[in-house]
C-alpha cells in the first residue's frame, strides 16, 4: 500500500471514477470555503516543513488529497469535495505538527549532547589538575 | 505509529474511489486503525495539550462505530474513521512536541548546573592552591613576624654537633618541598642558629652546614634552587637564654623565612 506507483494509479482511478459520476447540482459556498481553507493549510504546511524530512510525506499526501478535492469541485461532487478537502486540511495540520515535534526533539537531543560534552570536559580538567 | 500512519494515509484515496457499496466485505481497515490509535492518545497523561484533536478523534470514531453497527455506507464509515485517525495522529505529535520541549527546558537547567559545578570546582582548586602554603605553614606553627612567616625547626632535626638531617625531619621537609613547588613565586630563606656552647667559628660553620643541609633536602625534592637561600648565623641571634638547658635547646634551630616576590615578606598586609 505504501508503494507510490500503486498510490498514483489509485489516485488516477479515483479521479476518473469521479469524472464518470459527474454528479448533480452545483457546489455550495460552504464546500468552496472548505477547499479554500485546505489550500491555506497546505501553504502553511509547505512553509513549516520546508525541505526537512519530518512531515514531508504528510505534506505530499495533503497536496494530492487537495488536488482530488479540487477535481471534485470541477465535477460538482459536493460530498467528495467536502470530505477530501477536510482530510487534506487534516493532512496539512499533521505535517505541521510532525515538523514541529521533530524540531523540538532535535533541540532536546542537542541539549543532552551538550551536557554530555560539558561533563566530559569537566571530568578531564578535574583529572589533569 | 509509523506503520499505522502509512495505513491511514491511503484511506483518503480509498475514499476517493468511493463507489456506492453499502455492504462491507469483512472489516473496514480505516475503522480498525482508528479503533486502535484513538484510545492510545486518549490514554496519554499529556492528552490535555491536544484536547481539541483528542475530542474530535473520539467523536468521529463514535460516529463511525455507530454507522458500522447500523449498517451505514462504507464510504461514510471510512471518512469518519479517517478523520478520527488523523486527529489522533495530530494529537500524538502535539504531545510529543510538548514532551520534547519539557526535555529541552530540563536540559537547559541541568546544563547550567553542570557549568556552575565545574566553575565552583575550578575556583575551589585555585583557592586551595593559593591557600596551601599558608595552611601548611600555619599547621606547622609558623609565626608571622616582621621578617615574614617564620617556621622554626628545632634541634630535634639534627644530632648534637652534626649537620645531617635526621630521618624524623623528612616528613616536615616533604611537606615544605611540595608546597614550595606549588607556589613558585615564594622564596625561602634558611637560617641556621646555634647555642653559645663551643667556639664562635665552630658554631658559625655548624649553623651554615645545617642551613645548607635543609636547602639541599628541599632541592633534592624538586624545589628550584632560585627559590632557596641558606645562611649560617652562628650563635649571635639567640631566642632564649643560653644559661639553661631549655634555653640552649631553643637556640639550636633552623629558621625558615618565607617571602614572596611581590611583597618580599609573605605576611605583609595580612
Amino acid at each position: 500500500m505504501g508503494n507510490p506507483i500503486v498510490r498514483r494509479i489509485a489516485v488516477i482511478a479515483g479521479s476518473s471514477a469521479l469524472l464518470l459520476l459527474t454528479a448533480c447540482g452545483s457546489v455550495s459556498e460552504l464546500t468552496k470555503q472548505q477547499v479554500a481553507r485546505s489550500e491555506t493549510a497546505v501553504t502553511q504546511a509547505q512553509a513549516a516543513v520546508g525541505s526537512s524530512e519530518a512531515g514531508a510525506i504528510e505534506l505530499q499526501q495533503a497536496k494530492e488529497t487537495l488536488s482530488q478535492a479540487q477535481n471534485a469541485i470541477q465535477t460538482k461532487d459536493e460530498t467528495q469535495a467536502q470530505r477530501l478537502a477536510a482530510v487534506a486540511e487534516l493532512d496539512a495540520q499533521l505535517a505541521i505538527a510532525k515538523s514541529q515535534s521533530a524540531a523540538s526533539r532535535k533541540a532536546a537531543d542537542d541539549v543532552l549532547a551538550s551536557i554530555e560534552t560539558l561533563k566530559r570536559e569537566a571530568d578531564r580538567s578535574a583529572v589533569t589538575k | 505509529m509509523k506503520r499505522i500512519a502509512s495505513i491511514v494515509l491511503t484511506a483518503s484515496i480509498v475514499a476517493a474511489l468511493g463507489a456506492c457499496a453499502t455492504t462491507p466485505k469483512g472489516p473496514i481497515e480505516e475503522l480498525e486503525t482508528a479503533r486502535a490509535i484513538v484510545p492510545q492518545v486518549e490514554a496519554s497523561p499529556r492528552a490535555g495539550v491536544a484536547a481539541e484533536n483528542v475530542s474530535a478523534a473520539r467523536q468521529s470514531l463514535e460516529r463511525a462505530n455507530k454507522m458500522a453497527t447500523s449498517g451505514g455506507k462504507v464510504d461514510d464509515i471510512r471518512y469518519a474513521a479517517v478523520v478520527a485517525s488523523r486527529n489522533a495522529q495530530i494529537a500524538n505529535e502535539k504531545i510529543l512536541n510538548v514532551e520534547a520541549k519539557e526535555a529541552v527546558a530540563k536540559g537547559e537547567a541541568d546544563r547550567q548546573t553542570v557549568i556552575l559545578e565545574a566553575r565552583n570546582r575550578e575556583a575551589d582548586q585555585a583557592r586551595e592552591r593559593a591557600a596551601s602554603l599558608e595552611q601548611e605553614l600555619a599547621d606547622m606553627k609558623a609565626k608571622k613576624t616582621d621578617r615574614g612567616m617564620v617556621l622554626t625547626l628545632g634541634d630535634v632535626l639534627f644530632d648534637t654537633g652534626k649537620s645531617k638531617l635526621k630521618p624524623s625531619a623528612y616528613a616536615t621537609i616533604d611537606r615544605l618541598a611540595s608546597t614550595l613547588k606549588e607556589s613558585s613565586g615564594r622564596k625561602v630563606q634558611i637560617e641556621g642558629h646555634t647555642d653559645s656552647v663551643g667556639s664562635d667559628e665552630l658554631n658559625q660553620v655548624l649553623s651554615q652546614q645545617r642551613a645548607d643541609s635543609v636547602a639541599a633536602a628541599l632541592m633534592e625534592r624538586g624545589v628550584p634552587s632560585a627559590q632557596i637561600s641558606a645562611s649560617g648565623k652562628g650563635e649571635g641571634f639567640p631566642v632564649a637564654s643560653n644559661d639553661t638547658a631549655g634555653g640552649r635547646q631553643q637556640n639550636r634551630r633552623v629558621e625558615m623565612i618565607f617571602t614572596d616576590d611581590a611583597s618580599r615578606v609573605a605576611s605583609d598586609g595580612t
